[in-house]
């Protein structure tokens, strides 16, 4: 089995000290599934570290020891890693992707297969300024800036993989390209530029891609 | 986990986090997408020139290094924190009783400055202190003997505890802590977040496990922080959370070693200050006993608060103080003055003497706030020979009642237990978090509001604080706000319908109004 470099989160909850890390999907799945207990078990993450040398990973250690949040009412020390799991957001996700088809489709020169085109590469757009370009947090976190240098999508649920909200986020762009391909008649240039679009939007969410900046882009 | 509790006590064990209805949360997250898109535009228009910049800059020539300050940490501070910035920090210029005076000002920039002009809102009712008993007053018996104390022993120390600081007033006022929460010790120390962080390390250290709830305030976390203790965080006044967690790791023992640990300890507080909600005390008793762990009772807000005579959450659920290993508290809330105590059996705080941080290297308490302690501590007893005491705690316990149910009668959403005076209701939308705080100032009302990151991103809330100083029509004036408020704003959310007949309202009973 292929060695993935999953960074396993430390606040695990089922008691599994995930021993076997190379390919032991099952036990990363039960892992990740009760990672959003939020307790707090020691999983082997620094042998993780120690032998797979994962400095991204490195950068993401917090939560294990609490911090010192001053006047705040949680002892969540980074507050973006929660936003994607939050009641309601996954609606207003899909609600405001809704709306931009909406007023694309009112625009009244723009043929259907184009406005579906546009909805798609917008919409990726906008996923990929918002998740995969804007780096650390808007507000002072007492974390001492590990979160600096990490984008939102590398800061949800403190770098775990396989989350819910990370496959709700994965999946959607696929489903929307799905319906833009079906709409455009799966005309080449539609094709082209969606897919293009698309790969744009889904390579960055790779857990290989985890902290890696192409070509120093946007690495500091 | 055995379900202990029959229908009576069910209500005064349980906390309601009732949720609002799921357009409230996507209403939410579009006011704060919208003030994100604006704070971009308007960080444009700072960057292109159109708008002045207030905020510290570099010099041109430092441009080319390293930066000084993080623009996009700020981001939030700038582009929402500013906007609404005139509801916090408000100047007062009145000591914080139940009603207060706040010095007017007002901003010509968008609150980037503010200039005093001079006016003075009287009269404002405080809804924002943590003024249980109604301590913070202007007391002549009290101060009378306090200037006396002061006379005698000094204004200030000026020595640890250790050294040469122990007075006479200090040992008095921890043979009175001790009597008055029913312990065999207790000692005092001078500031109430210092109780927790100076002493959890004396306490706890290498090799230890520390079970803390989520919302634990900040003291307990550096607490366990500088004790070096390994430390675990369960689920908000979740007992299965807690259970699953106590077997896990008595199971899988210290970090590496896997060797037993020496001690567990978990840690707790009597209400928590921005949820309202009570420990579920009995529970943990029972848990603690099982799996041989220790208590460690953090009671900020609920010493003096809760309890038929204020003596907190032990005597509220009927249990026997002794059963907690170390008992926390401070003497800022309820006792208007300030500092902290830890509580418990004579082994466990004789020591601390020694042994604590604070008692080494920390002043002792200064002997006026002593004398002032002890002064409230003998008014909530009745040693002094007055019912005042035990007047305010009823009082107290009356008016949180009394608010509480009328405003979940109004249909607004209020987290917490039915018995805390910590009252927060919820807003939820940032745009609103700004206008009730200024509206209520408008009518003369003093309120506190938080919002994110301080508070999960849905839940932005004003708190409210009952003070047993209150009085009726002060409530029915702030009642009467918000009810009018509410309507306008529209933070009525709440769907339970209540009936105006509590004594025949029963949930499980559908042939009532026959």
């Amino acid at each position: 089995m292929k060695h993935f470099k999953y960074i396993l989160n430390p606040r695990c909850g089922n008691g599994q000290t995930a021993e076997k890390i190379c390919g032991c999907v099952s036990n990363l799945l039960r892992c990740t599934r009760t990672c959003r207990t939020r307790t707090r078990l020691e999983c082997c993450l620094r042998r993780q570290l120690a032998r797979f040398s994962n400095t991204a990973a490195e950068s993401l250690l917090p939560g294990y020891f609490a911090r010192m949040n001053v006047g705040v009412a949680h002892s969540e020390v980074n507050p973006n890693t929660r936003v994607m799991n939050s009641r309601g957001i996954w609606l207003a996700y899909l609600l405001l992707t809704t709306a931009l088809h909406v007023v694309l489709l009112s625009i009244p020169f723009l043929s259907v297969p184009v406005v579906w085109t546009l909805t798609n590469v917008i919409h990726n757009l906008a996923m990929y300024l918002f998740l995969h370009t804007v780096k650390g947090t808007p507000f002072e976190t007492p974390d001492q800036g590990k979160a600096r240098l990490l984008t939102h999508w590398e800061q949800m649920d403190y770098g775990v993989q396989f989350t819910a909200s990370r496959k709700f986020l994965t999946i959607s762009p696929i489903v929307l390209y799905i319906l833009a391909s079906f709409y455009t008649k799966y005309d080449t240039t539609h094709f082209l530029v969606n897919t293009g679009s698309l790969l744009s939007v889904l390579l960055p969410k790779l857990p290989q891609f985890h902290g890696v900046r192409l070509f120093g882009i946007n690495k500091y | 986990m055995v379900h202990l509790f029959m229908n009576p006590f069910e209500k005064r064990i349980t906390n309601s986090f009732e949720e609002a209805p799921m357009y409230v949360a996507v209403l939410t997250y579009m006011g704060y997408g919208i003030v994100i898109l604006f704070g971009y535009f308007r960080d444009f228009l700072r960057a292109v020139g159109f708008e002045k910049c207030h905020q510290a800059q570099e010099r041109e020539e430092q441009k080319d290094f390293v930066p000084l300050y993080q623009d996009f940490e700020n981001f939030y501070k700038r582009n929402l924190y500013t906007r609404v910035r005139d509801n916090w920090n408000r100047p007062i210029c009145s000591l914080p009783g139940p009603v207060f005076d706040i010095m007017e000002r007002v901003s010509d920039d968008y609150n980037w400055t503010f200039r005093l002009t001079g006016r003075t809102i009287e009269n404002v009712i405080n809804m924002g202190s943590y003024n249980y008993l109604g301590f913070a007053e202007n007391n002549v018996d009290f101060l009378k003997t306090v200037a006396e104390e002061t006379r005698q022993y000094g204004v200030g120390v000026c020595s640890t505890r250790q050294e040469l600081g122990n007075l006479s007033i200090h040992e008095k006022l921890e043979r009175l802590v001790a009597e008055f929460l029913g312990v065999e010790s207790a000692m005092a120390f001078g500031m109430g977040f210092a109780t927790n962080s100076m002493n959890i390390p004396a306490l706890v250290g290498k090799g230890c496990l520390i079970l803390s709830d989520e919302l634990n305030h900040t003291s307990l976390i550096l607490g366990a922080r500088l004790s070096g203790a390994t430390i675990r965080v369960f689920k908000h006044n979740n007992m299965q959370s807690l259970e699953k967690m106590l077997k896990e790791t008595i199971c899988s023992g210290q970090p590496r070693t896997h060797r037993a640990w020496k001690k567990i300890l978990i840690m707790v507080e009597g209400i928590y200050s921005m949820e309202g909600s009570l420990v579920r005390l009995p529970e943990i008793l029972v848990l603690k006993k099982k799996y041989k762990a220790y208590l460690y009772l953090d009671e900020a807000h609920s010493i003096g608060a809760v309890g038929p005579t204020g003596r907190g959450v032990t005597e509220h659920f009927g249990v026997d103080p002794n059963e907690v290993d170390v008992l926390m508290g401070t003497f800022t809330k309820s006792f208007g003055a300030a500092g902290g105590y830890i509580a418990g059996k004579k082994e466990l705080v004789d020591y601390l003497r020694s042994h604590s941080h604070s008692a080494v290297y920390a002043t002792a308490m200064s002997p006026p706030v002593v004398e002032q302690i002890i002064r409230a501590i003998k008014c909530i007893m009745g040693v002094d020979g007055t019912t005042e005491g035990q007047r305010r705690v009823r009082q107290l316990a009356e008016n949180t009642r009394y608010l509480r149910s009328r405003l979940k009668e109004m249909g607004f959403i209020i987290y917490g237990n039915q018995d805390s005076p910590v009252v927060p209701l919820l807003l939820y939308l940032p745009g609103k978090v700004g206008a009730f705080s200024r509206a209520m100032l408008k009518r003369k009302i003093g309120v506190v509001v938080v919002g994110f990151p301080a508070t999960p991103i849905t839940e932005a809330r004003a708190r409210f604080c009952v003070s047993a100083a209150h009085t009726r029509e002060m409530l029915d004036k702030v009642l009467q706000s918000l009810d009018e408020l509410g309507d306008y704003i529209k933070v009525k959310f709440s769907r339970h319908r209540s009936s105006y007949r509590p004594e025949l309202y029963d949930e499980t009973d559908f042939e009532l109004d026959s």
